[in-house]
């Protein structure tokens, strides 16, 4: 188990206005690991996630790398280090691929280091590179996903929270996306937490995996034994793996 | 700007999920989906718009044709013309403001002739007190309503939508029985006269084309001023918070100071309009600050052209000179006509003229290309 936790969710609770969603959520995800969060919809994913990057009010402690999240506002969280590419991606339209990959790196200053990070960037999209006048709203579905994400990667985060990246792209773009997400936590050690519909990509790369259902955490363990028990993602996850 | 209205919180819809897409789609069927149909709709209306913050060198070559036919301008038309087109630049300078806050930052103040007012009675009480030199008014009067501009874009910035439209209108509201009150230092409802800045002897120029030639350069410094902070860190974070304020939250941009920040910038631009207002009418009243004011130059904003460096320009030309050709065409109901022409534009042009320049160019091209 991720005894190191340097992430430790402890009783969290979490929600919109009078609405609460998340019920006393118990987890710790170790320096460096991939975690998945799986769950069928509306379990609070997404919530989750929101609440990690202190979007929802939240009860309950959120310990990161030594400090307590919860309770600050998004723009604090993002200065410890924290990114969220949120459900949806949250790209910025109407401005550029470039100004929005600038705009991933808000929370540094100095110049020389931007540059080398949005060089960093396009080695893992190269596509990127290609676009970089063209306005966020004329790439493809995939194109944009890898934008968020590169932009996430602009802030050189040591924890990085990626909401549904498969949602509404072809099989094999995704499968690129996730591999991407691989090989950014190998080389830069960063600790992914990722939300999946897709059990199957999520666990291929993840080493814990968390079922959430209702707001609860229904089942937890290591990404083997969660892909291992059929029976368990059909029940849990609503299709077949 | 539903999206905007959200509480925070809300952040389902920001830049997410068509509302008519089903989330329980199967996981393998889904295909590599084009650019979002739902959300973008706003994005691809200003897309063409506002991603030019960059003209490129055709367009500092309009520039700098703009800009030279503007200065041989004052020597072609009679004086009064020449008048007009001063007040066109001034109101292009607070207009410049007003972009930055609505264009560019996504808020929006139905307020903003209270700080071109604030502008204009800085000026006048400095010289009428004082007796400053002309230009040394200037950056006093910039400097005193971009205080302003904090100290009301503090509250404000906890305000969406109506709620920061209906207290940016009672901010231009009771500006004006304010003036009439401290009438010791801002002459009540009988103003204040003051001299206008002489042209010095070796220009050879007449007093209307030195006051033109003043705000041009006012108005220069002004876009070149805009320009720069457009194009730094900070322009890209008030469009990160005009585009997604949530996305732009968790990216690190703190929402409350960049918007407090559009806020006093817009009131600084609108304060060096009122100054040099000022100096080319020479004469203050709260009669010339009425709450109408602000809700033209609003109008003129959005008919020039959000987000645009030409908008202003237009937006300027609009509020110039569009109230008086109303009254031109039915004296008894300028309003009316006013009205209907900003409906007309909008009708016509609903990314406001900049944008439909734009396309007339872009078809034009079009044009002459297949020929
Ligand atoms: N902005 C919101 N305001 C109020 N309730 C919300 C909002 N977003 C989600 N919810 C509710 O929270 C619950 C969990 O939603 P969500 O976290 O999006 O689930 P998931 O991501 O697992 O599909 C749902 O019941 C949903 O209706
Ligand atoms: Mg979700």
């Amino acid at each position: 188990m991720s005894a190191e936790g340097f992430l430790t969710i402890s009783d969290l609770n979490a929600g919109y206005g009078d609405a609460r969603v998340l019920h006393g959520v118990n987890l710790s995800v170790g320096r460096g690991e991939i975690c998945a969060i799986l769950g069928p919809n509306g379990a609070g994913k997404t919530t989750l996630m929101r609440a990690l990057s202190g979007m929802v009010w939240v009860r309950g402690s959120i310990g990161f790398d030594g400090a307590d999240l919860a309770r600050r506002s998004p723009d604090t969280i993002a200065r410890r280090g924290v990114a969220h590419v949120p459900e949806g991606r949250g790209t910025f339209m109407p401005l550029t691929v470039e100004e929005n990959l600038r705009l991933g790196a808000f929370t540094r200053r100095g110049r020389g280091t931007v540059e080398a990070d949005l060089e960093r960037i396009y080695t893992y999209f190269p596509v990127l590179k290609t676009r970089l006048r063209q306005v966020a709203g004329s790439l493809s579905g995939g194109e944009q996903q890898m934008l968020a994400i590169g932009r996430a990667l602009m802030s050189r985060p040591r924890l990085l929270l990626l909401d549904e990246p498969s949602l509404g792209l072809a099989p094999l773009v995704t499968r690129e996306l996730f591999r991407i997400v691989r090989t950014v936590n190998e080389q830069e050690r960063t600790t992914v937490v990722v939300v999946e519909q897709n059990a199957h990509l999520a666990l291929g790369i993840a080493q814990q995996a968390h079922v959430l259902e209702s707001g609860r955490i229904v089942l937890s363990g290591t990404a083997d034994r969660i892909l291992q028990d059929e029976k368990v993602v059909q029940s849990y996850l609503g299709y077949r793996v | 700007m539903s999206e905007r209205t959200n509480e925070r919180g809300a952040f389902a819809n920001a830049g997410s999920e068509p509302p008519g897409e089903d989330r329980t789609r199967e996981p393998a069927k889904a295909a590599d989906t084009p650019p979002r149909a739902g959300t973008p709709s706003r994005g691809r209306v200003l897309a063409p718009a506002l991603a030019r913050v960059t003209p490129g060198r055709r367009g500092w070559i309009a520039v700098a044709a703009l800009l030279a036919v503007a200065c041989y301008l004052p020597f072609q038309l009679v004086p009064f013309r020449v008048f007009q087109f001063t007040m066109v630049m001034v109101y292009a300078v607070a207009l410049l403001g007003l972009n930055l806050l609505v264009g560019h930052a996504g808020q929006i103040s139905l307020g903003h002739g209270a700080f071109f007012a604030v502008g204009a009675y800085t000026t006048a009480i400095m010289l009428d007190r004082w007796d400053l030199p002309h230009l040394a008014t200037l950056p006093i009067a910039a400097a005193v309503a971009f205080a302003l501009g904090l100290a009301f874009g503090l509250p404000a910035v906890r305000l969406r939508g109506l709620y920061l439209a209906l207290v940016t209108l009672a901010i231009a509201i009771f500006l004006v029985p304010l003036l009439k009150r401290f009438e010791s230092v801002t002459g009540g409802s009988m103003g204040l006269t003051l001299a206008k800045p002489a042209p010095p002897a070796w220009t050879g120029l007449a007093e209307d084309q030195w006051l033109y030639f003043l705000t041009l350069a006012v108005a220069v410094l002004a876009f070149l001023l805009a320009y720069g902070l457009l194009r730094s860190r900070v322009g890209r974070a008030l469009h990160a918070v005009r585009d997604n304020e949530a996305a732009a939250e968790v990216m690190g941009v703190r929402l409350p100071f960049y918007k407090t920040l559009a806020f006093a910038w817009s009131a600084m631009f609108a304060g060096a309009a009122g100054c040099a207002y000022t100096w080319v009418i020479g004469f203050v009243s709260p009669d010339s600050f009425v709450v109408t004011l602000s809700i033209t130059m609003l109008a003129g904003i959005v008919i020039g052209g959000l987000g645009s460096f030409s908008g202003p320009l237009l937006g300027g030309l609009f509020v110039m000179f569009v109230p008086s050709i109303s009254q031109d065409v039915n004296d008894a109901a300028p309003g009316v006509i006013f009205g209907l022409l900003i409906i007309v534009v909008m009708y016509v042009a609903p990314t406001g003229l900049a944008g439909l320049a734009g396309r007339v160019t872009r078809s034009t091209k079009n044009i002459l290309r297949k020929e």
